[in-house]
């Protein structure tokens, strides 16, 4: 299961560029796309908004950590940076989680994901640097919010950029980013063994 | 009531309204000027509190070195080196630092902070760990962006990293607050740790082949060893919510 966040959405816009595109309204639709790449795949798809809502990064962690075996990823659309590439961000470094009662603190819920959203993060990476040139080959680090509460491999792919004059130069790349996650979604199911522990999550 | 007092009455009320008519304008316009000279002292205070650290030419002139943004490669900082004459004293040197930064490179393009953010305080405690407060102008004007979030909190960091060594965490407020994002994505409720940087592992992944962009078959990357997290995770602790 792929549980799609596009991010932001309601009041807040995101970024916006000069033409009056609005990342919350792109994200969107690039969500749907995605969504039909995903499950032709073979994946079932989970979207923490449809429409235009906005969830708390919290609601939107918890869409996915009620699901068993799911990944994450959350859709962005930068203001900055080369217009035509994708970036892949894994969360960075996180205090390792050392609870004795069996929970996962929620606030750090991505610490022991952190292997694995980085092996899935350099699939997608690598899949949308041949798609898009000047992308870079493996997944960044950043402390991005919305991954640190998510209890799955997870990963934010942002869209350069919303400074493009025409909203048409941005919707071109939503197959071919699409088709990227897919086909790093599909590479990266072999090697993520979730496990059959009762009550575990994922 | 006789016609008297009638006339009486309504010359009272004709009264009271040319009055009105002539001393709400200028009530009006003092209230205005009040509000302005109270709005001036507000902002008059609030630049000679946050006076930039003067450079102190008696300090020693030390290499000091700055990030800026690379002019040639996205979203990446590169050192510029500059002569400045920089306190010994830690908290004073890295204000000294981060004010320079803040004023920016020559090429303003290559600006990580906005022009118009200013640091409001900073502070060092003895574990190392530095509390770097900013005006809301970081959070409002710094461009919205994974990429541009991190850029900009990566220069702050790198630069206290370069130049002053005792600060080994760095804590982000604004406005003397902490607050969830810096501009809605980047995590500003931890602190960063300034000396460390991850290590990549990359995967390889293999190439496309031409027109397989329909094709059902996904690429078969070279599949490492079955992963499992970290630690068998157990349930997930609710976040605390409000009422």
């Amino acid at each position: 299961m792929v549980v799609l966040d596009p991010a932001h959405g309601g009041t807040d816009p995101g970024a916006r560029g000069t033409g009056g595109i609005r990342e919350s309204e792109i994200v969107l639709s690039f969500a749907m796309e995605i969504r039909r790449a995903l499950e032709q795949q073979g994946f079932q798809v989970v979207q923490t908004r449809q429409g235009n809502e906005n969830p708390s990064f919290d609601d939107r962690s918890a869409t996915a950590n009620a699901q068993r075996g799911a990944v994450f990823v959350t859709l962005h659309i930068s203001s900055t940076g080369l217009p035509g590439t994708v970036r892949v961000y894994v969360n960075s470094d996180l205090a390792p989680v050392a609870g004795s009662n069996g929970f996962i603190p929620w606030d750090r819920a991505q610490a022991p994901f952190l292997r694995l959203s980085r092996t899935f993060g350099d699939f997608v990476q690598g899949f949308l640097a041949q798609r898009f040139k000047g992308s870079p080959e493996t997944a960044q680090t950043a402390s991005v919010r919305q991954l640190r509460t998510t209890a799955a491999p997870a990963i934010a792919v942002e869209i350069s950029s919303v400074t493009v004059e025409d909203r048409a130069e941005l919707d071109r790349m939503a197959p071919g980013v699409a088709d990227a996650i897919a086909r790093g979604a599909a590479a990266f199911k072999p090697s993520y063994v979730v496990p059959s522990t009762s009550g575990a999550l994922p | 009531m006789t016609p008297r007092w009638k006339f009486l009455f309504a010359g009272g009320l004709v009264f009271i309204l040319l009055v009105a008519l002539t001393f709400v304008p200028i009530l009006r316009r003092r209230m205005k000027r009040a509000a302005k000279l109270q709005q001036q002292s507000e902002e008059q205070a609030r630049r000679e509190l946050t006076q930039p650290i003067a450079i102190n030419p008696g300090d020693p002139r030390v290499k000091t070195k700055l990030f800026w943004a690379s002019d040639t490669i996205d979203a990446t900082l590169v050192p510029v080196s500059v002569d400045l004459p920089l306190s010994n004293d830690p908290v004073l040197r890295s204000k000294q630092v981060l004010n320079t930064l803040l004023a920016g490179p020559v090429d303003a393009e290559l600006r990580t902070l906005p022009p118009d953010a200013l640091l409001l305080a900073f502070y060092l405690l003895p574990d190392g760990t530095a509390i770097a407060d900013f005006s809301e102008a970081l959070a409002n004007s710094v461009p919205s962006g994974i990429a541009s979030e991190q850029l900009a909190v990566n220069s702050i960091t790198r630069t206290l990293e370069a130049n002053v060594p005792q600060v080994q965490r760095l804590k982000i407020l604004i406005h003397g607050q902490e607050v969830e994002t810096l501009a809605g994505h980047l995590d500003l409720t931890g602190a960063f740790v300034v000396n460390t940087k991850p290590a990549q592992t990359p995967v390889q992944i293999a190439p496309i082949a031409p027109g397989a962009d329909k094709a059902a078959a996904p690429a078969p990357a070279p599949a490492p060893a079955a992963l499992t997290p970290d630690k068998a995770p157990g349930r997930v602790a609710q976040p605390e919510r409000k009422p």
